[in-house]
């Protein structure tokens, strides 16, 4: 390929986008022109895709086009974002958990997009804090006593989590610090197995969504220490903030998210129509108690509050996950 | 309640006709995606899933239930006529049931396929009702060491599946486990053999495994001697109705396979591919002529089907009386009532006894409907085999690749099951088991973390699996078995001294 040529496509490149920005306001009036795609990293039944799927059917209503959840599930997420990536149709977009977009380009080696540069915010969905659950039969009855037995007996108390860098893991790593504890981390495949293990007396602790231990905990087998949100949350409103409490920090906080995001260079106005949307069946009464009965809280918002969502979590995060490759 | 009340509450529930109506959908669907090669119960189930917003949670899940141990039955058929396992789990029935085909008695294999199926679910059924309870508590009594034990234990007594070659054998495992390495290690975050492919972290799909080491893999050696291989003739009644001799051969390993698959089925994680395995195994252990394996021992199909059909049953112990999914397709189902804000878990039992026994009554009533579709369907699938080559292997190519693209919906995986399918022809040429490269991959990954998981929970103490009991019961046996085999092996050997060597070759009977 001579340079000549090289400097034409980018000209004729340039030009092209000239014409479709100025095209772009007009574009908006109509869009969307064709059935609406969402990608989501997970498969058919988890969280991520029922939360999609609630967002996706008013969606539709409110945008007139068919809202079509398409599952590519692998990688935490990873693949998926990489699917909606590849599409350059103006009509797909992604559903994704904080993971892909925070976390991910760290701990996942030759990832294939940069998170700043290839993804535009489009809007925070629901928020979901962890309990810190042990079994029934655990020493400790409340925050302060398992943090008091953590100190005792330095890397004694082990912890399970759903993988390495997975949300309970870092979550768990952040609460150590913050209490000056030292816990051994169990690494899992899921929940199901981190609440068998607690319950087997195999490992003590877990940070899990409130939903995977509540059904134990009702049952008598576990029981909740404290709750990673900085209020109370109202699926177990009786489980104190771990925030304030047993020498933590009052502004300690770890939550999983759900937020829909675009490719970088989607109109802005496709953006910010679709924001509206999603705010406006957010405030529906009906979606926020699904949601609810799920574990998650609807948290609508700006497409700047999702970017700084972002920006935060991925330098706490970060943070954590320096402090344990240092340690490795 | 007493069980009674519950099987009185749940026929109450199963018998409404609507629910009947999506248990007879569940297991007419389960069947015929069992039947096609590649596509299984999951994709179906996920495909089901957006349906089931609309209707009751009762309806949804006994229809889902039923496309589950639907797929079990429908499994088989195209692992005797075509060598093709329908779903990774009847794999191992290709390896006695193809035999039969080819000796025109295909006929009886899938009657003993079907009747095998029917006693093994409904034996599982007994089981599931009788011992819910001691079951439930099993899976939080099997922690990584208990796990780790049985499932070496289960690695020593499958090793003898298959060949007569020991080293061939152990080549083939050994090339699962390491194929069961790639991906992300769970233990310690790494990516293992991912060459940068975000595909890969996951590990290789065991569906794209499964069908290109069989499925694609038997379509090449089929188009280099598809121009002379004769087709079957039209199967007669006479001959697909089973002789004495095969009806007595069939309790025994169907007892042994429900009570292997029942307990399996019942362990998180386990499931029932591992207990057909095993299950296979233990019948050629016990067998008087285990050389009649691999060339059509009706043992050989009893036991495996008998065996994962148990275990499909079983399995809805942990996830409904725990909350604990078993297996993927399990936490699938467990979506589909988080849907319809019912948390299964140890309070479902009290808080919805009409769902839990309504459930385990169309089960039984499901493998009624499957015995009654399955049996008269046995002559048209044995006219299947009828279909020219050049309609019928095109034709699987496409539902393989179906299938595998319906898992994850990614055409990395199609690609996958061609590169394996050209290795598992290759693999297929020099008489190497695929069977057993499919168990070492199923088992490798399991041994592996749970081992791991036991060590690092021990800090490092290796007495961990002679100190906790069950654990230790495990080693034991597998000890006890090795001891077994090494005996037995020398006492052939000293017998053999004395006479001419054993011919080579297969020795069909």
């Amino acid at each position: 390929m001579t340079p000549m040529f090289n400097r034409r496509s980018l000209l004729a490149t340039a030009a092209a986008s000239v014409m479709t920005l100025s095209a772009g306001a007009a574009a908006a009036q109509e869009w969307p022109t064709a059935p609406v795609h969402i990608v989501v990293g997970f498969p058919a039944g988890s969280s991520p895709d029922t939360i999609a799927r609630l967002v996706a059917e008013p969606l539709s209503q409110r945008l007139g086009q068919p809202v079509v959840v398409e599952n590519k599930p692998g990688a935490g997420g990873v693949i998926g974002v990489q699917q909606m990536l590849a599409a350059t149709d103006g009509h797909t977009f992604g559903a994704t958990i904080n993971g892909p977009l925070t976390t991910s380009p760290r701990l996942v080696k030759d990832i294939s997009y940069d998170v700043a540069r290839d993804i535009a915010p489009v809007a925070l969905v629901a928020t979901s804090p962890l309990v810190l659950a042990v079994s029934a039969e655990a020493e400790a009855s409340d925050l302060a006593g398992f943090v008091e037995q953590a100190r005792a007996n330095p890397g004694d108390l082990a912890y399970g989590s759903v993988g390495q860098g997975s949300g309970a893991h870092l979550t768990a790593e952040l609460f150590a610090v913050a209490a000056g504890v030292e816990m051994l981390h169990v690494p899992f495949q899921s929940y199901a197995e981190v609440t068998t293990s607690i319950m087997g007396r195999e490992i003590d602790a877990g940070f899990m969504a409130p939903s995977a231990a509540m059904p134990h905990v009702q049952a008598g087998k576990m029981k909740m220490l404290g709750i990673t949100s900085t209020a109370p949350f109202a699926q177990v409103p009786d489980v104190p903030v771990i925030a304030g409490q047993a020498g933590l920090p009052a502004d300690f906080r770890a939550e999983l998210w759900n937020a829909f995001i675009a490719p970088a260079g989607t109109d802005p106005a496709v953006i910010a129509r679709l924001n509206t949307e999603i705010g406006a069946i957010l405030q529906d009464g009906a979606v926020q108690e699904k949601l609810l009965a799920m574990g998650w809280q609807a948290a609508p918002g700006s497409a700047e509050d999702l970017a700084a969502r972002i920006a935060g979590d991925t330098a706490v995060w970060g943070a954590v996950i320096d402090r344990i490759e240092s340690r490795n | 309640m007493t069980t009674w009340d519950g099987l009185v509450h749940g026929l109450g529930t199963a018998l409404q006709p609507s629910i009947l109506i999506y248990s007879l959908f569940g297991v007419f669907l389960g069947t015929f995606v069992g039947v096609l090669p590649g596509i299984g119960a999951m994709a179906a189930i996920s495909l089901l899933l957006p349906l089931t917003y609309y209707i009751s949670a009762e309806a949804a899940l006994v229809m889902l239930a039923g496309v589950y141990y639907g797929s079990q039955y429908g499994g088989s058929v195209a692992s005797i006529l075509l060598r093709l396992p329908g779903t990774p789990q009847s794999a191992v029935t290709t390896l006695d049931g193809y035999p039969m085909a080819r000796q025109g008695r295909a006929g009886v294999a899938l009657f003993t396929a079907m009747v095998s199926s029917f006693s093994g679910s409904i034996l599982g059924i007994g089981v599931l009702v009788m011992l819910a309870g001691w079951l439930s508590g099993l899976a939080t009594r099997f922690g990584a060491a208990e796990y780790t034990a049985m499932m070496v234990l289960g690695l020593v007594a499958a090793a003898t599946v298959g060949s007569e070659r020991p080293a061939k054998s152990l080549a083939m495992v050994v090339t699962g486990l390491i194929l069961g390495t790639v991906g992300t290690d769970v233990t310690s975050g790494a990516q293992r053999f991912t060459f940068g492919q975000a595909e890969l972290m996951d590990g290789i799909n065991l569906v794209a495994l499964a069908m290109g080491l069989f499925g694609v893999a038997e379509v090449i050696a089929n188009i280099r001697t598809a121009d002379t291989h004769g087709r079957p003739d039209r199967v007669s009644l006479r001959q697909m109705m089973p002789r004495a001799a095969d009806l007595r051969a069939m309790p025994g390993p169907i007892l042994r396979g429900t009570t292997l698959g029942s307990f399996f089925g019942a362990l998180p994680g386990t499931g029932s591919t591992i207990s057909s395995f095993l299950s296979y195994a233990l019948e050629r252990r016990v067998a008087r002529r285990p050389e009649r394996f691999g060339n059509g021992a009706i043992q050989g199909i009893a036991g495996p089907e008998s065996a994962n059909n148990a275990a499909a049953i079983t399995a809805f112990v942990p996830t409904l009386t725990l909350g604990i999914p078993g297996d993927p397709i399990m936490a699938l189902m467990l979506g589909a009532l988080v849907i319809h804000g019912i948390q299964p878990g140890p309070m479902m039992l009290e808080a919805r006894p009409e769902m839990f026994w309504g459930l385990v009554v169309s089960f039984g009533i499901g493998n009624l409907f499957l015995l009654i579709l399955n049996l008269p369907l046995i002559g048209i699938w044995v006219s299947m085999l009828r279909i020219p080559f050049r309609w019928l292997y095109p034709a699987i190519i496409v539902f393989v690749c179906l299938g595998v693209y319906s898992v994850r919906g990614s055409s990395f995986d199609l690609i996958a099951v061609a590169v394996i399918g050209g290795l598992g022809y290759l693999l297929a040429l020099a008489a190497f088991s695929p069977a057993l490269l499919l168990l070492g991959f199923v088992l490798g990954p399991l041994i592996e973390t749970n081992l791991r998981r036991a060590m690092l929970i021990s800090r490092g103490d290796p007495m961990v699996f002679l100190e906790r009991p069950i654990a230790a019961g495990f080693v034991l046996a597998t000890a006890a078995l090795i001891a077994l085999s090494v005996i037995g092996a020398v006492r052939r050997r000293a017998a053999r001294a004395g006479q001419t060597p054993a011919p080579p070759g297969d020795g069909a009977d």
